[in-house]
């Protein structure tokens, strides 16, 4: 249900520094380390010293359980020589959004002029069931936890169903990861650069009937930070943040086949920035699992429900995306860093991931806006940011 | 930069086939659940299902098989699904060890058993004759193991409605014919009533009974009656239509002490909240005569039923029934 349009952007919010650890499994990294070396290196990318950062906003879900380690705003302020104050921001796997969107609210009202916005998730130093089911914690704990559902589980839930309404095929579905990795490979930072064939992915051992290991995004670690000033200017500005909510647990939806967070917050940001999706040239989507890319290129209004696949046929033959499909653009760039299946999905760290994507790729292509799309759990929160290229 | 080899991949695979024993599903969530449990034991269609190599710790190193449920009420449920699964299949609910928390609590839970493995036109059984009788205090159980057992046997049989002249409550479920004071009475006076008796309430005067039409229509239907009693009623059902026409299972509450009875009793009658406090006393000392009947009148019981694990007692029942086995 939509809910009254929040206000537009108070002020011009300039992206003026960004950074990131590789994504991967690093075994020798603690948590602070990776918030250390993803914030030294958004700094030194950007005009403003370390003193001038007056204010830290750092998203992480897990560290409670991964890394028996609460109190992350301290840490992330004692990063700084000055301690500026620091707070944490949590939306599982949507953290990064939230910690963006309460950057811009801190910077919309004055408190801050600089904002320090750092994402981090060390997921490796615990076993596999141990973190499989602090991510269930995204999920309903007296819904979907007591079924026995991993959240491969839930989506192997929505991806059975999307089948079975869409017709869409298992080889069909190979195809988005197989689109992902190949981004990947040009990636520096991503866990997996290496090119897979959708044959590979419909190969691989299955997780959750009907989806393979390798339509799953991995467990990663790995830190991401930018720098969102009103002070200096960037490259890019923020024309649009926003979120939007849905129901927790996936019994209490009329639909699985899409998400209607997605949806609240794409319309509102675009409402925000004053274009329309034409104008998007370059995407970043949260694809946790291959379904999830595709429910979202519908959700955000890029092809009509069930016709996503028709994006990927033509991502794969390398053709423009939207070549043939019912689409409604002539260029799109889709995940192009790999997304979260080919750079790893460090859950908090993603949303500021992709943002840092977005405003690499508009400065490579020239294009002007770009989109940053990042949900938690089954899409319960959703975070869109659009970035506008200045150059 | 090194590229991971392919084989990387798998190690996460093997890193779940480590059964650890960890769960967040702690007792009181659990505890919580099965108080919501009654809702989900009704049949419904498979909305979408999913087998997961490795579940959720605590629910087993097998592959378990999941499926959201549209249930005919509407709402929707999850649970496990036995059988070969399939969207838009017709479930019907069953009670399965589904996991063991880190406590060692066994967690009973509703599955979803696909209907077409009974085989669509099965021979009509006949039950001539007698009557299924389940016995117990308030509170022990009654209500859900008969909704389980309707819910399982539907085409087979059938809840005889309680005549009562009893006030409506919020909490009650459809087990009871509501009439008035005057109704009862004459239908006792025409002899319309099989068993019938008067329970001492200290806030209003409680009648219940059974009608000899409502049994001995489901007779005609080809079912099973089942009734759902106690103490008063069963005798009179006795001596209305002999013991041997009874098949009469006694449901006790977990415990080894008649206190530890008493103590499980009230905490379930606490947590249904269907009655005020002062009528809670009314209904204790009413199970306390029901805990010495079971002993005093055993000659009335087949069988004794202690309702600690719900699917053992619907296993008992069924096996017991001749003609529900299958």
């Amino acid at each position: 249900m939509p809910c009254p349009s929040p206000r537009d952007m108070q002020s011009d919010i300039h992206l003026i520094g960004s950074g990131q650890t590789r994504f991967g499994e690093l075994w020798d990294k603690g948590i602070r380390d990776l918030m250390e070396e993803a914030t030294d290196a958004a700094i030194n990318s950007s005009p403003c010293t370390a003193l001038d950062i007056d204010m830290v906003i750092v998203s992480n879900m897990l560290a409670e359980v991964t890394n028996g380690q609460a109190h992350l705003a301290a840490i992330a302020s004692s990063l700084l020589p000055h301690h500026p104050p620091a707070i944490r921001v949590e939306s599982a796997c949507g953290s990064g959004a939230f910690a963006l969107h309460t950057a811009c609210a801190m910077l919309e009202s004055g408190r801050a002029r600089n904002v320090l916005v750092i994402g981090v998730e060390k997921m490796t130093d615990v076993s596999v069931d141990t973190v499989a089911s602090a991510l269930m914690g995204a999920a309903d704990s007296e819904q979907e936890r007591p079924a026995g559902l991993t959240f491969p589980g839930i989506f192997g839930l929505i991806t059975q169903r999307y089948m079975h309404e869409y017709g869409l095929t298992r080889d069909e579905l190979s195809l988005v990861s197989a689109v992902h990795h190949r981004n990947a490979c040009e990636n520096p930072f991503a866990q997996f650069r290496l090119p897979v064939t959708p044959d590979a992915v419909t190969k691989s051992a299955m997780v959750s009937n009907p989806l393979r290991l390798l339509d799953c995004s991995p467990i990663s670690d790995g830190a991401a930070a930018c720098i969102l000033s009103t002070e200096h200017a960037g490259a890019a500005r923020l024309v649009a943040s926003q979120i939007a909510s849905d129901s927790l647990s996936i019994v209490d939806r009329p639909t699985i086949t899409s998400f209607s967070a997605t949806k609240d917050a794409a319309e509102r940001a675009l409402a925000e920035a004053e274009i329309t999706l034409k104008d998007v040239r370059i995407l970043e989507t949260h694809d946790c699992f291959s379904t999830a890319a595709l429910i979202n290129l519908e959700d955000l209004g890029f092809c009509d429900p069930g016709e996503a696949i028709g994006i990927y046929h033509n991502l794969w033959r390398g053709g423009s995306p939207l070549d043939g499909a019912r689409g409604r653009l002539p260029a799109l760039g889709v995940n192009l860093s790999g997304g979260l299946k080919g750079c790893g999905h460090p859950v908090a760290a993603t949303g500021i991931k992709q943002l840092i994507d977005v405003s690499k790729q508009l400065q490579k292509t020239g294009d002007r806006y770009g989109l940053a799309h990042n949900f938690g759990g089954a899409a319960a929160t959703c975070g869109i940011h659009i970035l506008e290229s200045i150059s | 930069m090194r590229h991971p080899h392919p084989r990387e991949y798998f190690v996460s695979i093997f890193h779940f086939s480590f059964f650890i024993f960890y769960s967040v599903t702690t007792s009181p969530i659990l505890h919580r659940a099965q108080a919501k449990k009654h809702r989900k034991v009704q049949p419904g269609t498979v909305l979408s299902w999913t087998t997961m190599a490795h579940p959720l710790a605590g629910f087993g190193t097998h592959p378990r098989t999941v499926g959201l449920i549209a249930l005919d009420d509407g709402s929707r449920a999850l649970g496990q699904l036995v059988g070969k699964p399939m969207i838009g299949q017709r479930v019907r609910p069953r009670m399965v060890l589904s996991s063991v928390n880190a406590e060692g609590l066994r967690n009973y839970d509703v599955a979803y058993e696909a209907m077409a493995h009974v085989p669509a036109k099965a021979k009509q059984k006949r039950f001539p004759g007698y009557i299924l009788a389940l016995t117990g205090p308030s509170g022990v159980g009654k209500t859900t193991v008969s909704r389980m057992l309707i819910s399982m046997f539907s085409a087979n049989a059938e809840t005889v409605p309680i005549l009562t002249t009893r006030e409506r409550k919020s909490g009650d479920d459809g087990e009871y014919t509501y009439v008035s004071k005057e109704k009862f009475t004459e239908f006792v006076r025409n002899g319309d009533m099989v068993a019938f008796v008067h329970l001492p309430s200290s806030t209003e005067e409680r009648w219940y009974g059974y009608k000899r039409s409502d049994i001995e229509n489901i007779w005609k239907k080809g079912r099973l009656p089942l009734v759902i009693t106690e103490m008063h009623l069963l005798r009179g059902l006795v001596d209305h239509y002999g013991r041997r026409s009874l098949l009469s299972f006694g449901l006790l509450p977990p415990g080894k002490s008649k206190r530890a009875m008493l103590s499980a009793l009230l905490h379930r009658l606490r947590i249904r909240g269907r009655d005020a406090e002062e009528h809670l006393k009314d209904r204790l000392k009413n199970a306390t005569e029901d805990l010495a009947f079971f002993r005093e009148r055993a000659d009335l019981f087949d069988k004794i039923l202690v309702n600690e694990d719900l699917d053992a007692v619907i296993e008992t029942v069924r096996q017991s029934v001749p003609g529900l086995q299958n």
